[in-house]
């Protein structure tokens, strides 16, 4: 161990994903017009907090070895109930709201009860939630777009010291996802659990409840994300959120989470958000082709995820 | 105790597919003609109104002719659609309504058809003329012209503007016939009255991504005048991004389809104009026709549908 190099531990961890933001700031910040600009930040701060709720989700059931296929779907169907009770069912808004988020909980709570019950694995049982909670939004919507007016704008237009709500919300949550993992006995038998389930097992925890937990917590998640999300577009469309697990996964696995399980960060995963929003955000402002959105953006990930394993042998070396 | 659970469970969830299945309707022949409309995804609003109106024409007609509709789960799912057609060859319906998923690729199949002995009618998204020659099929479009449809909105955003204003559009899937129709319609009318268009990117139809696409394009082009959608779907996400720059007024945007989700935003002016196809009349356009085809024969020639502009003058 040389003196020179022991830097303290979270400068190592998120120092790989800095660099690469800082990158991407400086490539857009010569290249797209007015990306350095207040409102450049102030549109991505008001466009990532949804995918950073369901990123944060991602990262727990991620490190217990899990996977949630079903946030995109579920996030769609939570929505459609906020713009349905809201606007054809006349529910008041805090009960909608609560509606909303109930509905994340329980698909969450489904997929973990069917998951431990009969001990299936999570890719196929969200599989099925996936398409489960698609089909219940088209039933909740009849296919149709709910315009939800101005109900939700008091979500958008508030601010906390000129920071919009839905980002605050986002950072506390992230906060909080952070805290639970690295300094709460659940997150140790989280990441126990992810590590090596049998001898958590063996050593009489019953992990059960824990598995559970973190699958309805993510579920609740993809509730708070579609609050925002809705709040965001003023609507609630039945099409929305396809997709959005795979960017959660990719958000998360740029921030260092492990597919496998049993590592991982959730403030990493806010990283992974900020890298895949700055990246679309500076090519969308450049103005570029579509084709080769999806190059670069794929390319991005996966040079993300090679110095990630960079830092890995580097920290392991120490 | 597990396993028990586990029968009762399986046990519902068959009973439960059953009853869906039996609750399916069996087609029966009953001599009048059989036509299949044969659509894109039923999860898009606008393909689930066109199906609505076909069933409805049906239910008033229900002594013409029986009807089958069927549809792919996903839009581009190309494949999917060609099988849909073969099993409704193998149906042996009289005529066949599609709204093809591709231009080019469900062509094949459609010829199959008509060799077999259908009348087949293409509404929606014009198959491929080129294509169509080349493979000596003839097979009438009914339906309106999109390219015309966007330039009426086009025309009339630039009476609200000045030349030489900065516009953006924002288009749909740039496979789609109708959304490059849509983006061209655009094009004609805003370089006709000298407008600058600053920016042209695709959302893929979709509210959230066109949300995305459009605040880029006001941070990068702070003095936008206008954004162009090619659905309304889209226009729904612009006009979210254009209020959350706190630029609502300043800047027009133009949407198409006249979904019912854009009514309030049409009526308060904040979304200055959209484009009706009458969507719930397309497929019974294309059945219509199907019908007069079987019953009168002759030779199947185009035929163009209405297009109409709306703008909140027309919506008091």
């Amino acid at each position: 161990m040389k003196k020179g190099v022991s830097l303290p531990r979270w400068v190592t961890d998120y120092l790989g994903m800095a660099i690469v933001l800082a990158i991407l700031l400086a490539i857009f910040g010569y290249s797209a017009r007015n990306f350095f600009s207040l409102p450049t930040f102030k549109m991505i701060a008001s466009q990532v907090p949804d995918i950073t709720i369901l990123a944060v989700g991602m990262t727990l059931v991620l490190i217990i070895g899990g996977i949630d296929l079903s946030v995109g779907s579920v996030m769609a169907l939570c929505g459609a109930m906020l713009g349905k009770s809201l606007i054809t069912w006349g529910v008041p808004l805090p009960l909608a709201i609560g509606i909303c988020m109930l509905t994340g909980l329980l698909c969450g709570a489904v997929n973990g009860l069917v998951t431990i019950t009969w001990k299936l694995p999570a890719f196929i049982v969200t599989l099925g939630m996936l398409e489960i909670a698609r089909g219940a939004t088209f039933f909740v919507t009849g296919y149709r777009t709910v315009d939800t007016a101005t109900s939700l704008d008091f979500i958008t237009e508030t601010t906390i010291a000129g920071v919009p709500m839905p980002f605050v919300i986002a950072i506390l949550i992230v906060a909080l996802g952070q805290l639970v993992l690295s300094r709460s006995v659940f997150g140790r038998y989280m990441v126990a659990i992810g590590t090596n389930e049998e001898a958590v097992r063996l050593s009489g925890i019953d992990m059960r409840p824990i598995k559970v937990t973190v699958f309805a917590l993510c579920g609740f998640l993809a509730g708070v994300a579609a609050v925002i999300q809705t709040a965001r577009i003023s609507s609630a469309n039945p099409n929305v959120g396809v997709g959005w697990e795979l960017q959660a996964i990719a958000a998360v696995v740029i921030g260092g989470t492990s597919l496998m399980g049993g590592r991982g960060s959730v403030i990493g995963s806010f990283f992974g958000v900020l890298i895949i929003a700055v990246l679309s955000t500076g090519l969308d402002q450049i103005g570029a082709e579509e084709y080769i959105k999806r190059i670069i953006t794929g390319a991005a990930i996966v040079a993300a995820v090679i110095l990630d394993y960079y830092r890995n042998r580097l920290s392991a070396a120490k | 105790m597990n396993k028990k659970i586990t029968a009762i469970i399986l046990a519902l969830c068959l009973s439960a597919c059953a009853t869906g299945l039996i609750g399916c309707k069996r087609v029966v022949d009953s001599g009048k003609p059989r036509v299949a409309l044969v659509m894109k995804s039923l999860a898009n609003e606008f393909f689930k109104t066109m199906e609505d109106g076909a069933k409805g024409h049906h239910k008033a007609n229900s002594a013409e002719y029986e009807l089958v509709t069927v549809g792919i789960r996903d839009e581009l799912d190309v494949a999917q659609q060609i099988k849909l057609v073969e099993s409704m060859i193998a149906q042996q319906v009289n005529a066949i309504v599609i709204a093809p998923a591709d231009s080019i690729a469900l062509i094949p199949v459609c010829k199959k058809a008509i060799q077999a002995g259908i009348t087949v009618v293409n509404i929606d998204n014009k198959f491929d003329d080129e294509i169509l020659a080349s493979r000596d099929v003839k097979i009438p479009f009914v339906g309106p012209d999109n390219r015309k449809g966007a330039t009426l909105a086009g025309d009339y955003l630039a009476k609200k503007l000045t030349k030489g204003d900065k516009v953006a559009i924002i288009e749909g899937a740039p496979n789609a016939f109708n959304a490059i129709q849509r983006k061209l319609g655009f094009e004609d009318a805003m370089k006709r009255a000298g407008m600058n268009i600053v920016s042209s990117q695709t959302a893929y139809w979709e509210t959230d991504r066109a949300n995305k696409v459009a605040s880029a394009m006001i941070v990068a082009e702070p003095q936008l005048k206008a954004i162009l959608c090619a659905n309304d779907s889209m226009v729904i996400g612009a006009l979210a991004a254009v209020k959350a720059a706190g630029k609502t007024g300043d800047i027009l945007t133009v949407g198409f389809d006249n979904i019912a989700a854009v009514q309030r935003a049409l009526k308060e002016g904040r979304i200055l104009c959209t484009v009706d196809q009458h969507a719930d009349k397309l497929a019974v356009f294309g059945i219509e026709y199907a019908l007069e085809m079987l019953s009168k024969g002759g030779t199947p020639k185009d035929r163009e549908t209405a297009v109409d502009l709306i703008t909140a003058e027309k919506l008091k």
